[in-house]
């Protein structure tokens, strides 16, 4: 590791980088606000309620890790109209479109606060996941945290989890 | 040209909801001559059809990734050809690091979009593009005209 790289950690200062990234999405891109709950810490496999998640890989020199952001159709549904008008019928192709535009989007916001703060990580190329209430899981024994969000009443998550091999 | 209405516009973008976000946002700006393509391939293809017709595109707007051929490529590939020297391309990237951004501006980028972007952001660097459009074409008039 580079004498001025940092070693990324799930803490608050992540929890706020991935706040304002998802902020700033759906502000400038659909113009409503969302409301930020309370991150949750923890260990192991983690269920996230979603129906289309955006997943992307995050290496650091020591580190690596998995992005991802689960939301539900029916949260795009209530979402997309916002930028692409009221009479904009979202089929699930459109969500998912915009599931994993909304990913590239926000983890390139969290590598470009994280990066400029000198953590130096690269992110993989993203994908994406759909199905009916799928369950994400990390196959490792790293620990995660979890950012909730809110939208028109709808849930919808951040998730990252680490491993690391520590010195 | 001067009037942002009479701009002619492709939006290349392999997401519905970029190109769909940027064709809303021109549309509030007056701008309706505007096509939209999903591939830099199509795009390549449309900007040559356009020029062909003696049509040719004012702004072109890149994503920075797309399948088969980028934009980076698409715009490296046009500012070879010294006809599109007056065609403004600009990139559409969620990356924000200044060594990708120099990247593009060493390939000939008009200018380049950080998204997200909001809709008077993106309006007024239509408003910038429009204004090197101007300068660009008194230069090509001064000298040809």
């Amino acid at each position: 590791m580079s004498e001025h790289r940092k070693r990324i950690s799930l803490d608050e200062p992540l929890s706020r980088d991935i706040a304002n990234a998802v902020y700033a999405s759906m502000r400038d891109t659909f113009g409503i606000k969302v409301s930020i709950g309370e991150t949750h810490y923890g260990e192991g496999a983690a269920s996230l309620e979603g129906d289309i998640s955006g997943i992307i890989g995050l290496v650091q020199e020591e580190l690596d890790g998995t992005l991802v952001l689960s939301m539900s159709t029916e949260a795009m549904r209530d979402i997309l109209p916002h930028a692409l008008g009221k009479s904009f019928a979202v089929t699930q192709d459109t969500a998912i479109d915009a599931v994993a535009e909304l990913t590239n989007m926000v983890f390139c916001q969290i590598k470009n606060a994280l990066n400029q703060r000198n953590f130096e990580i690269k992110l993989g190329t993203p994908c994406v996941v759909t199905g009916k209430g799928h369950f994400v899981c990390q196959f490792h024994r790293g620990k995660h945290m979890i950012v909730p969000f809110h939208v028109d009443g709808k849930l919808f998550q951040v998730y990252v989890a680490l491993q690391g091999s520590p010195k | 040209m001067s009037q942002l209405s009479n701009l002619k516009v492709l939006v290349a973008d392999d997401h519905f909801l970029i190109r769909q976000f940027v064709l809303n946002t021109l549309r509030e700006s007056k701008i309706e001559n505007v096509q939209t393509v999903a591939d830099g391939n199509e795009a390549i293809d449309q900007v040559q059809k356009a020029k062909n017709e003696n049509q040719p595109y004012d702004i072109v707007f890149l994503d920075w990734n797309m399948p088969t051929v980028s934009g980076l490529e698409v715009l490296s590939y046009f500012r070879a050809k010294p006809e599109y020297a007056d065609t403004a391309f600009v990139m559409l990237t969620a990356e924000s690091e200044q060594q990708n951004l120099m990247k593009a501006i060493k390939a000939g980028a008009t200018s380049y979009i950080v998204k997200p972007v909001s809709p008077s952001d993106l309006g007024k660097k239509l408003y910038e593009i429009n204004e090197w459009l101007k300068r660009k074409r008194q230069v090509s008039s001064g000298i040809f005209g």
